[in-house]
């Protein structure tokens, strides 16, 4: 899974110290997105952030990976002011999909820290489960896994980079207007 | 013959539709036949398999199909079904391949459809006729610049014959196209559990729910950039289209077209539009040149919706190809590819997909708005007295416009004159008799002979 070799152990070294406060970092966010404070969660993005969502195409293991006219396809590939566009359409009062509001649940475990070459960034893998329900029983379930780089400022931790992996092809969802 | 009675389903007159065509099971077995067993069905685009073995899957209908580029360069489309017991020959939604292994008992096929490999085959049969169990291929398949289509119709019309006056508006966004237009890869794919009819119509003329339904992603987009609705008129906040002259809604014999005629609007919603305006602008004297003043001047660049009965949605400004795939009466997959020309600069590309995806792929500030209300008509049809109920589309009707293309004019982009046109084309394409009817041919009375394999094996 995802495009870094496997290493059994981590590059570097991490504090178990850090390795702790980067999981509670993990869970906050993902209780600020629970919660839909949007203009909280964009405060623990850096401005130069990538976020990633890659389509999964269904390509046979020999056709992988831009080996034919097939080429990537992403979901989601904002810089800082297209998470903000987002995040503002949500904040206008005029989505009528999210009223009433939509509920959220988002749960992540499976956190992997590994230090890299720049000292206040670190590469986080993190599994996710995110549920959606909406009106009286529409309930809908994401399940994948994200590459991180989070970097480590005097305000905490921010995300300078995510790579979210989906498992579904075929998108099964009246949309992904939310963050992952 | 059917049981229908398709005047009381669709009211021209009134220009009211019955509710229960968007749940009935029965009228979904219908539409399999009448319409995707018989009309011209988008498969792709020629750029999507440039080389020998180069294939892409799709479907006709709920039938899943194979579109393959063989040895001699031909496209052909099969039925992705094995001959021997009906397993999936194929699983990957695209790539290279030279042949096609069923994952069953093995038997193989080539880029072609003949039946290559049989395991076994010495030791178990005698003399087994590798002719007769080729991939079925699809009866039909042709190519309108680059636009590839699939028929099941054995005795249908050509392709052209079936576009008829729409392709006089697609080849605004064919011939306009420097170096051929190019769609790359794999489309945006979700599943939306409504009638696949709703989208359709949405889509091809419903100008009306823009500035409500997409309030707030209207309010946002194109807030990235500057000089979008200050300066560039058509579909956004400021302008919700009311203005009847700024638009027109035309209906052909059996297709539609939306479009906005100011040559620029269609890139209204960018939040960078510049690339692409600066772009149109140097292309357009070879544009008018190839294509005239009115094409030239008035539909290239605009906000431009063309609707190819039945499913398919060619957009040009927002830049996308989009196909309805039915799922069932009350389920349809979304299928959004983004199109380009293939000699764009690089960066005007990017600026295209860019905009693709923040708008209607998946994720789109827009794409989502539109799933409750579809699920919402489709399913409050399971309620007897709902279903009893009758759409109404009667805006705009008998408002006429001076239009000196192809097709009946109708003026203002909040119309629903397409989406009258869509439905009385349903009705058509319900109560024909073949694939001629369709399309207002009265033609041959020949029963529709569909793929059978008879067909090819004589
Ligand atoms: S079903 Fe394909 S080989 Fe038997
Ligand atoms: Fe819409």
């Amino acid at each position: 899974m995802g495009n870094a070799e496997l290493k059994l152990a981590p590059a570097a070294p991490v504090s178990f110290e850090q390795e702790y406060a980067i999981g509670k970092f993990l869970l906050m966010e993902a209780r600020v997105l629970d919660e839909e404070r949007y203009p909280e969660w964009l405060d623990l993005l850096t401005e130069d952030i990538r976020y990633q969502i890659p389509v999964p195409l269904t390509t046979y293991r020999r056709n992988r990976a831009s080996t034919t006219a097939l080429k990537p396809l992403f979901i989601i590939d904002d810089g800082f002011p297209g998470l903000k566009q987002r995040a503002a359409r949500e904040a206008t009062g005029l989505v009528w999909l999210n009223d009433p509001a939509t509920r959220h649940l988002r749960m992540v475990n499976n956190i992997e820290v590994e230090a890299t070459d720049t000292p206040n960034e670190f590469f986080v893998r993190s599994k996710f489960l995110l549920y959606r329900g909406r009106r009286d029983k529409d309930i809908v379930s994401h399940a994948g896994w994200r590459e991180d780089i989070l970097r480590q400022t005097s305000q905490g931790f921010r995300v300078a980079r995510r790579v979210v992996h989906l498992l579904e092809r075929v998108v099964m969802d009246k949309n992904l207007n939310m963050f992952f | 013959m059917t049981s229908f009675n398709y005047q009381e389903l669709i009211d021209s007159e009134q220009a009211l539709q019955k509710r229960s065509i968007f749940w009935d099971p029965a009228i979904y077995e219908e539409e399999l036949k009448q319409i995707f067993n018989r009309c011209w069905l988008f498969l792709g685009h020629e750029s999507q398999i440039p080389q020998h073995g180069d294939f892409i899957r799709t479907y006709m209908g709920e039938d899943d199909i194979i579109v393959v580029r063989g040895k001699d360069k031909v496209v052909r489309a099969f039925l992705n079904a094995c001959t021997h017991r009906g397993n999936k020959v194929c699983q990957a939604e695209g790539g290279n391949t030279r042949s096609f292994t069923c994952s069953y008992h093995g038997w193989s096929y080539n880029t072609e459809g003949e039946l290559a490999g049989v395991p076994l085959e010495k030791e178990i049969y005698d003399n087994l006729d590798r002719e007769r169990f080729g991939l079925v291929p699809v009866a039909h398949v042709e190519s309108y610049k680059g636009l590839l289509f699939g028929c099941f119709s054995e005795s249908a019309p050509s392709l052209v014959e079936y576009l008829g006056d729409i392709a006089w508006y697609i080849d605004v966004v064919t011939d306009s196209a420097q170096g051929g237009l190019e769609i790359v890869g794999a489309p945006y794919r979700t599943e939306i559990p409504g009638n696949w009819k709703l989208p359709v119509e949405n889509a091809i003329g419903d100008g009306y729910h823009v500035a409500w339904a997409h309030a707030g992603a209207m309010s946002v987009v194109g807030a990235l950039g500057h000089g979008r609705s200050d300066n560039v008129l058509g579909i956004s906040a400021n302008n919700s289209g009311v203005d009847q002259s700024a638009a027109i809604e035309v209906v052909m014999n059996t297709h539609t077209v939306l479009t906005t005629l100011d040559g620029q609007s269609g890139y209204a919603l960018y939040d960078h539009p510049e690339p692409v305006l600066a772009h149109l602008e140097k292309n357009r004297p070879s544009v008018i040149e190839k294509l005239g003043e009115l094409r030239g001047r008035q539909l290239y660049g605009s906000e431009t919706h063309i609707g190819v009965f039945p499913n398919l949605q060619i957009i040009q400004g927002l830049n996308f190809i989009r196909i309805i795939h039915p799922k069932g009466p009350g389920k349809f997959e979304v299928w959004t590819y983004a199109m380009c020309e293939r000699d764009m600069p690089d960066a005007t590309k990017g600026v295209i997909h860019d905009h693709v995806r923040q708008t209607f792929g998946p994720a789109g500030l827009l794409e989502g708005d539109d799933g409750d209300f579809v699920e919402a008509i489709t399913h409050s049809a399971a309620g007897y007295a709902t279903r009893q109920l009758k759409g109404f589309l009667g805006m705009g009707m008998g408002r006429k416009a001076a239009w000196d293309g192809p097709g009946e004019a109708s003026p203002g982009l909040v119309n629903e004159a397409c989406q009258r046109g869509f439905y009385d084309q349903w009705r058509r394409a319900m109560e024909a008799h073949n694939a001629h009817e369709i399309i207002g041919q009265t033609e041959p009375t020949a029963p529709l002979t569909s793929i059978l394999r008879e067909v090819r094996h004589g």
